[in-house]
């Protein structure tokens, strides 16, 4: 019998708890609250509707912001790893775009396209969509030059080879770009509703520290972390895996 | 030699219709007056011509540097020639030509299909059979390379022996009249590789296809081949050939030790000794 090794993963979330315990204790509560003051602000938020508002604005703002981003990383990522011109064309681009922090572009989007909906989803999009393509491009640019002769030799054409060869050989970078922009567009999205919107996780928190409400900017960060961690680990570490079992070896 | 002296009062045109005719006809392979050179201008081939009978086993040996490589991609189009012809049954050479199968150095198996639809990749892009058929018939070729036991594990779970061979499967499934095999045990140990190489000739025995097999292991050539081709270091071509005339069925118990085999083994341990000369002589005025 192998006992399973000893993972000291599970003490990382209480040690933090105790730790923020320890601190809380040694200020008032309207400067920093104990855990259960920050849980029982949840369920005020919870019975009168609006942490689900709040929550649902958010999740749709990155859903959003994150597919159109995916759309145009396939394609942009896609064309510069299977087309040299292309990609010595983009990865200035990238580079450039991928070296200003997305959110110095919102007060510029807020001027153009005002308040809403479609402004934090171009934040999102724009924080998701170079990394994304970058991480697409390379993923192509991996698959071994052989795989693809073996399927011309086998008699594929240029469709059967993207879609039997390049498609196939690329979902692992494929799933690997999708955690990395949702993460990205989570990040970006917190910061644009904190700069510009009247609803959402980032607004609760901004507008939590604006009336000084400690306990309504402790939940919106708890919110935060665990939505990203939520979607980091049940969807897309799994896709991941999946995925990588067959690149193992 | 009357026939040729004929040919060569055909104008060029008429000439080069009549020579693939003829290609088509009797040879399953045909390099003719092929140049290569890169773009940097160093010269691989020039005038490079080599023909296999239909149903011929052909070893082409030479060291490393002779350009094994560059002749591959020549006779499978991945790289064209400046100048010159290659026909592979009678027609001119593409990656995609369903006559031409390509056994590579190393078995580049799609990692994500099973040893089963790899066997099956190309009867699918083909789609001429309905997927009942095609299974049948990977299957059919997996039992010949004696891995019906293994359709369906993942590459990574087979060994180094076993995925060349489902890599082998692969390509004969397609049924080419023309094998490139590209050192393919060359990875192997040397137990592998001889098993591997009575394999080989068992099913080429069965299957009748022409073989042009790339390696630079003089008693594998001798082993396997009717005819040995050597190659010179580049820019040189052919060196010169060697009919091997052993009995087959060629087994690994039996063959290697005639004494017939030892002398051609020993033939072109010396020729190979001539070329790796020749090379060196030509490298040292760079030296000095």
């Amino acid at each position: 019998m192998h006992l399973p090794k000893a993972n000291w993963g599970w003490a990382s979330l209480p040690f933090l708890l105790l730790v923020w315990v320890a601190l809380a204790s040694r200020f008032p509560s309207y400067v920093l609250p104990q855990p259960w003051v920050v849980a029982a602000e949840a369920l005020r938020w919870i019975e009168d509707g609006s942490l689900w508002k709040q929550f649902r604005a958010s999740v749709l703002e990155e859903l959003a912001g994150f597919f159109s981003a995916v759309v145009v990383a396939v394609v942009l990522g896609g064309l510069a790893g299977l087309w040299r011109h292309f990609r010595d064309f983009i990865s200035p681009l990238n580079s450039l775009f991928m070296a200003i922090p997305p959110i110095a572009w919102a007060p510029l989007i807020l001027i153009i396209f005002g308040f809403g909906f479609f402004s934090i989803t171009l934040v999102i999009f724009i924080a998701a969509v170079f990394p994304m393509a970058v991480t697409i491009q390379e993923g192509v640019l991996g698959i071994r030059e052989g795989e693809v002769r073996a399927a011309r030799t086998l008699g594929a054409n240029r469709w059967q080879l993207l879609g039997l060869v390049y498609l196939p050989a690329s979902l692992p970078f494929l799933t690997a770009a999708l955690r990395i922009g949702f993460s990205q567009g989570w990040r970006a999205l917190v910061a644009a509703e904190m700069i510009g919107a009247s609803q959402g996780i980032g607004w609760m928190v901004s507008m939590g520290g604006q009336i000084g409400n400690s306990s309504q900017v402790l939940l919106g960060i708890v919110l935060i972390g665990l939505l990203a961690w939520l979607m980091e680990s049940l969807v897309f570490r799994r896709i991941e895996r999946h995925y990588q079992s067959w690149r193992a070896a | 030699m009357t026939a040729l002296d004929s040919i060569n009062d055909l104008t060029p045109l008429a000439m080069s219709q009549f020579q693939t005719q003829l290609a088509a006809r009797s040879d399953a392979l045909h390099i003719e007056a092929v140049d290569f050179a890169y773009a940097n201008g160093h010269t691989v081939f020039s005038n490079l011509n080599l023909r296999a009978r239909q149903g011929e086993f052909v070893a082409i040996l030479g060291p490393s540097g002779c350009g094994k490589t560059t002749l591959l991609n020549l006779l499978s189009g991945f790289q064209k020639p400046q100048a010159g012809r290659l026909l592979v049954d009678g027609q001119p050479t593409r990656p995609e030509l369903p006559a031409l199968g390509y056994v590579f150095q190393s078995p580049q198996l799609f990692p994500w299909l099973s040893a089963l639809e790899n066997v099956r990749f190309g009867l699918r892009v083909a789609g001429d059979k309905n997927t009942v058929q095609q299974y049948e018939h990977a299957m059919h070729y997996l039992r010949l390379v004696g891995l019906e036991n293994a359709a369906q594990r993942l590459p990574r779970q087979l060994s180094g022996g076993m995925q060349q061979r489902v890599a082998l499967a692969r390509t004969l499934a397609l049924e080419p009249q023309v094998l490139l095999m590209d050192e393919p045990f060359a990875a192997l140990d040397a137990i592998s590789r001889n098993s591997m190489n009575e394999e080989t000739l068992r099913l080429w025995a069965a299957l009748g296809q022409t073989v042009l097999f790339i390696t630079h292991d003089i008693d594998e050539a001798v082993f396997l081949a009717d005819r040995v081709v050597v190659l010179n270091i580049a820019p040189g071509g052919i060196h010169s050939e060697l009919a091997i005339d052993l009995p087959r069925p060629r087994t690994n118990r039996e063959t290697r030790r005639l004494p017939a085999f030892l002398d051609y083994r020993n033939e072109l341990m010396e020729r190979i000794g001539d070329v790796m000369a020749q090379s060196s002589s030509l490298l040292e005025p760079t030296f000095g």
